[in-house]
């Protein structure tokens, strides 16, 4: 009934008897199976056997001179190392006190002499077994513990860091973009509470970031895992509207696909920036002004005559004062427009005019650097402030001619434009503008690296850097231009092809009745 | 015929470049005052053709120089200019209720301060000295 134990060969078994004969026998039973055999005649030689290297199992005969089996069973079960090894009796001693004693004292077994082989090779598979099962429950018990030790500690640590950080984060599901948590920073900024805000889906709070350029970031967010630091504009249960960093991450909450957004209000800093802008732009004004006058008083040489070198000089010191005029009006015009303090003054005016009055401004320029200047206007009434948007299209023409070669062209075209690429308030649903008009610039220039098409609207952020002093542009043009089209809820971008040339694209709402 | 130009302005540089320019661009006679009360006083005793008046000033504004200028029957016929370094469409809007004939922005080119004033003030074009 018993199989080879072919599965435990290895198992070392220590047997205590103090008869040879037994001793011998058990021992050459044992060690046929493929057991490891330990055998003593004496149970204080087993006992220290047993704690110099416990054995898997222990055979323990009863009746022994000096100390006799129970009391080696005792001593075992009271030493740590010993204690959890399987005891098996094996005794002459039929009597039923014996086996409840040999039980009562630790033994897991009992078995009676004369014993069959079968039974003994059966039983002790058996504890062996018993006993492997223990161990393994026993270490797994101690990883689930450890584990659950691990990760109530990351738990706390996050949750301590949740919910102490100084930067508002909401936990939002992917699909729906439904706040699953949120942080009292978050409360704090967003002013609302947090049964306002649990369970609500993000773009029913009018949280202006939950906009097109968010859905565009967690797109990409999909493709590669986290984003940092992108700008958007955050508006409060007040309707107050605060500039935030965003940095997202996607993370899996029990298997539902979470989009984990940090915050980083930096409202007061920009504040702050702005202010200080104008501050310095407001200061270095007047030096300008002198220094302009003084040029100027200078060059028409009736303070005196200038060498030829003198009024190469006096040239240099002229332009570079014009351009520093420029630099600060730039900067003071895109502060004010950013802070608000420049509204649009939008009236009802033609593209036709506005093309042609642009293209007229420019003729010059384009004239000078030998660069063809084609205009093709369509006559549509648009809804704009004529001044800034004639400064948006001087501004990307003056760039056009900039980066053309002497015999290049430059066209300045209108088309009519469906309303489905991004325009008006498609988030509210409100879609105000069904059509607009695209007025676009090309030129046959350099081009523009794909990787620049995006922050050449950023502020100081030339394709190279060298080009404001080369161009003598400011650096402020393009998100000049970004800012005056944006107020008027129309979009801005460019298209480009290296060596081939590049086309500023402008959406502009029409006008309605 | 040769003007009288009154130039009000805290910052010397800018005094002397105007004043420069006025004279050489077109040979009329400048006063200058460093401040708006100052001003007043040299408005009252000079009776210049125009006033050039900066906006920006410490202690009295061109704001309340002008005020103070209306209110005196001395003085309130000259004509004002204001100079200012706001040149935005919303700053342009709250000259409009200002009792001035023009508003200059700054920076400004001296040598054509003279034609920009007789632009502004309807006076007949003279040929530079």
């Amino acid at each position: 009934m018993s199989k080879p134990s072919v599965s435990t060969p290895k198992a070392d078994i220590l047997v205590i008897d103090d008869t040879p004969e037994n001793l011998h026998l058990l021992s050459t039973m044992l060690t046929e199976r493929g057991y490891k055999v330990r055998s003593v005649t004496k149970g204080l030689t087993g006992l220290r056997g047993a704690q110099a290297a416990a054995p898997d199992l222990i055979l323990l005969d009863i009746n022994m001179p000096q100390m006799n089996g129970y009391e080696v069973c005792q001593k075992l079960k009271e030493d740590d190392r010993t204690r959890e090894i399987p005891v098996i009796f094996i005794s002459a001693l039929g009597d039923v006190l014996d086996k409840v004693k040999a039980f009562t004292v630790g033994g897991v077994d009992y078995i009676a002499k004369p014993f069959q082989v079968e039974e003994v090779l059966a039983r002790i598979e058996n504890h062996l077994t018993t006993r492997r099962l223990q161990k393994q429950l026993l270490t797994q018990n101690i990883q689930l513990q450890q584990e659950i030790r691990e990760r109530r500690q990351a738990e706390e640590k996050f949750t301590k860091a949740f919910r102490a950080s100084p930067n508002p984060i909401a936990i939002m599901t992917l699909a729906e973009g439904r706040f699953v948590e949120v942080n009292p920073s978050f409360l704090r900024m967003s002013g609302y509470t947090r049964e306002e805000i649990m369970g609500c889906l993000a773009a029913d709070l009018n949280l202006g970031f939950t906009q097109d350029s968010y859905h565009q970031a967690i797109q990409r967010l999909q493709e590669t895992e986290a984003l940092q630091n992108h700008e958007f504009e955050f508006r409060t249960r007040s309707n107050e509207t605060r500039i935030v960093l965003l940095s997202t991450e996607l993370i899996d909450l029990s298997g539902d696909r979470c989009v984990l957004n940090i915050f980083n209000d930096i409202t007061e800093r920009k504040r702050l920036e702005n202010e200080f802008i104008s501050l310095v732009s407001h200061e270095l004004r007047t030096p300008m002004n002198s220094m302009i006058g003084s040029l100027d008083l200078l060059a028409t040489g009736q303070l005196g005559a200038l060498t030829e070198q003198g009024k190469q000089v006096l040239n240099i010191a002229i332009t570079n004062t014009e351009r520093l005029v420029r630099l600060v009006n730039d900067i003071l015009d895109l502060e004010r427009m950013k802070s608000g303090k420049i509204t649009m003054q939008k009236v009802k005016c033609n593209a036709v005019d506005l093309l042609t009055q642009a293209a007229e401004a420019m003729q010059g320029m384009a004239d000078q650097s030998h660069v063809q200047l084609i205009t093709e206007a369509i006559t549509a009434d648009l809804w704009a402030d004529p001044d800034r948007i004639l400064q948006t299209l001087t501004n990307l023409l003056s760039n056009a001619i900039k980066f053309s070669e002497p015999g290049g062209a430059v066209w300045l075209a209108a088309s009519m434009e469906n309303g489905e690429q991004g325009i008006g308030d498609r988030e509210n649903g409100v879609g105000r503008d069904p059509s607009a008009l695209k007025i676009y610039v090309r030129d046959q220039g350099r081009g523009i690296p794909t990787e620049k098409l995006q922050t050449i609207f950023e502020r100081f952020q030339q394709v190279d850097a060298s080009d404001s002093r080369k161009k003598g542009g400011t650096g402020l043009g393009l998100a000049i231009c970004r800012n005056i089209v944006e107020q008027h809820n129309g979009r801005i971008w460019a298209e480009s092809t290296l060596g081939q040339g590049s086309t500023f694209n402008v959406t502009l709402p029409l006008y309605r009745n | 015929m040769s003007k009288c130009v009154l130039l009000v302005d805290d910052e010397e540089d800018v005094r002397a470049i105007a004043k420069l320019g006025l004279e050489m661009g077109a040979g009329w006679k400048v006063l200058s005052a460093s401040s708006g009360l100052e001003a007043l006083d040299m408005a009252a005793v000079h009776q210049p053709d125009v006033i050039l008046l900066d906006m920006m000033m410490p202690e009295m504004d061109g704001r309340m120089t002008l005020r103070k200028l209306k209110e005196n029957s001395a003085t309130q016929a000259i004509p004002v200019i204001l100079v200012t370094a706001k040149v935005q469409p919303s700053d342009q809007a709250s000259f409009a209720e200002l009792e001035v004939a023009a508003v200059f922005s700054k920076p400004f080119r001296p040598l054509a301060l003279a034609q920009q004033i007789n632009q502004a003030l309807g006076w007949p074009a003279e040929s530079p000295m």
